[in-house]
């Protein structure tokens, strides 16, 4: 198969608005408000923009209706220009097919630049015991899985015990995770959790299905986040810092959690060699790992996986400050969905716009001095697939 | 959303052998005839060859215990009666895996523990799910 060339296409800005608990914000209020951002980030004319890609949002059927028609081109006033309005969802690996359309898309010539937007409102537009039960019933098999109880937290915990069993990570190495994550929600203005966190509290907190605490669960949130790409050429155009993608490649593994064949590694290893020699790279090269977590064994299996710690020294690795702010491997600097908060499609969507920031020099408080790549990740359904992107500051 | 939403199945044409054999304590699986593999879960034609000839045989009803979780807190609506509860992976001998309940003491689950099939009735009988408990290694 050929694929497009390394550093074909970029992303000339990102947008996003807090995330968290806002009742009376309207999620078409944040996906405008984060299109607008992404749009003068870019510096880009509005009328250069004839495609817009927006992934599903869960909390409203109506919302989600109106994204799929054409609203968010009315609202931006793209009428003059746009050719296409669609939606591209793969649930938490939204970001990734997102990104992988519109790339091939405008490399193909067949759109000029490509406006991809998420927004959703999980945390004030649903009860929470219904969060819980939409949670039990996506992706989740009505006849084979639901008569037995399983939903999310369930998923998380069948795959921690089968991690911890296998490879003897402790329940602090565990907990660790989550502190990692909240040092850089620390720092993080967008972040919905930002008080300081430590692997006591985590491991005080409240047992949701064993082994996993209630502390390392994401917290449904409201939020938008949202990007602008377009070709390398005309990026290198428009702004003095576009991100090029160097490499990316992708795995879809399973429907229900139930069917796959290894829990505690998924598909993350081949998938992570493939993306890293598609940009020319080797693992110990990137600067920042923009790992997708929901639940912290997730972020063990992929720094294991794709070669950044060896088989079971994930967890001393994190415990020890590898990937806390100033640590040798700064890990979702957004803070992940455990601290930044989980907005449905939209927390890969922030992780990816997080790595993009670091590499642009714009990630604030958190910034990695000198970060010139970072490898990014993202996963949907039960963890149905593994994504890997290779971003980067210029083209190796 | 009802309170039995969730806890009964919702069979389709080509699984109803698999719950009639439940309602009678057997564990049935689908074996491809072509292949000569069974497969799991029960769909109108095998995943791996395409092939549509289906045989129903009965399965030792034991494996092993890939892995488990017990349920503390914040289940679905309709099992917060249940709680705690455990779900858990089996793989079963015959090489594949399913989702279902381990019953029992939940001292004995541990990963790869063996198990054997029990029955247990909902709905008042109209389905019978397959669960596990922990047994003797042989």
């Amino acid at each position: 198969m050929r694929r497009l060339e390394s550093g074909a296409f970029a992303i000339v800005g990102t947008g996003e608005v807090p995330t968290g608990r806002f009742e009376r914000r309207p999620a078409l209020e944040s996906a405008l408000e984060s299109s607008r951002q992404a749009i003068m980030d870019a510096g880009i004319d509005k009328s250069e923009i004839d495609t817009v890609l927006t992934a599903g949002a869960i909390f409203s059927r109506k919302y989600n209706a109106d994204m799929v028609f054409s609203r968010l081109v009315e609202e931006l006033g793209l009428q003059e220009t746009a050719h296409l309005n669609a939606q591209v969802f793969a649930g938490g690996a939204s970001s990734s097919a997102m990104l992988n359309v519109a790339g091939a898309l405008v490399s193909t010539g067949m759109s000029r630049a490509v406006l991809c937007v998420h927004s959703d409102k999980l945390a004030t537009g649903v009860d929470p015991q219904e969060g819980i039960d939409i949670f039990a019933t996506l992706g989740i098999q009505e006849e084979w899985e639901m008569p037995f109880g399983l939903h999310f937290s369930a998923v998380a915990g069948l795959v921690t015990q089968r991690y911890m069993y296998e490879t003897g990570t402790t329940a602090r190495q565990m907990a660790s995770v989550c502190v990692s994550n909240r040092k850089w929600a620390e720092l993080n203005p967008n972040a919905m959790f930002r008080k300081p966190l430590s692997i006591e509290e985590v491991l005080a907190s409240r047992m949701l299905s064993e082994p996993l605490h209630a502390k390392e669960s994401n917290v449904l949130a409201d939020g938008g986040s949202a990007f602008i790409v377009t070709t390398s050429e005309r990026a290198r155009e428009l702004t003095s810092t576009p991100v090029f993608v160097l490499g990316h490649s992708s795995r879809v593994t399973h429907y229900s959690i139930s069917q796959e064949s290894d829990i505690t590694r998924f598909s993350y290893a081949q998938v992570g060699r493939a993306a890293l020699s598609e940009a020319r790279l080797e693992i110990e090269d990137m600067d920042i790992a923009e790992i997708y977590d929901s639940y912290p064994v997730f972020q063990l299996i992929a720094l294991e996986e794709l070669g950044f710690c060896d088989r079971g020294t994930a967890g001393a690795f994190v415990e020890a400050g590898g990937t806390w702010p100033g640590g040798r491997l700064p890990m979702t600097t957004n803070g992940g969905m455990l601290s930044q908060g989980h907005t449905g499609a939209g927390g890969g969507v922030a992780i990816l716009v997080e790595a993009v920031r670091q590499l642009m020099g714009k990630a604030g408080d958190r910034q990695v001095t000198g970060a010139k790549f970072a490898l990014d990740t993202s996963t949907g359904g039960t963890y149905m697939d593994v994504h890997v992107t290779i971003l980067g500051s210029d083209v190796p | 959303m009802s309170a039995r939403a969730g806890v009964v199945p919702e069979p389709t044409p080509w699984s109803e052998p698999f719950w009639h054999g439940a309602r009678d304590s057997q564990l049935l699986l689908p074996w491809c005839v072509e292949c000569g593999r069974p497969f799991f879960y029960p769909r109108p034609f095998c995943p791996r060859c395409l092939g549509k000839n289906i045989d129903w045989r009965l399965a030792t009803g034991r494996g092993s215990i890939y892995s488990y979780t017990v349920v503390r807190s914040n289940p679905p609506t309709a099992f917060r009666s249940a709680v705690p509860f455990v779900i858990a992976i089996v793989r079963l001998d015959e090489g594949v895996q399913l989702l279902t309940n381990v019953v029992g003491d939940l001292d004995a689950l541990r990963c790869d523990a063996p198990v054997e099939v029990v029955f247990e009735p909902v709905n008042v009988g109209e389905f019978a799910l397959p669960k596990f408990r922990v047994c003797d290694s042989r």
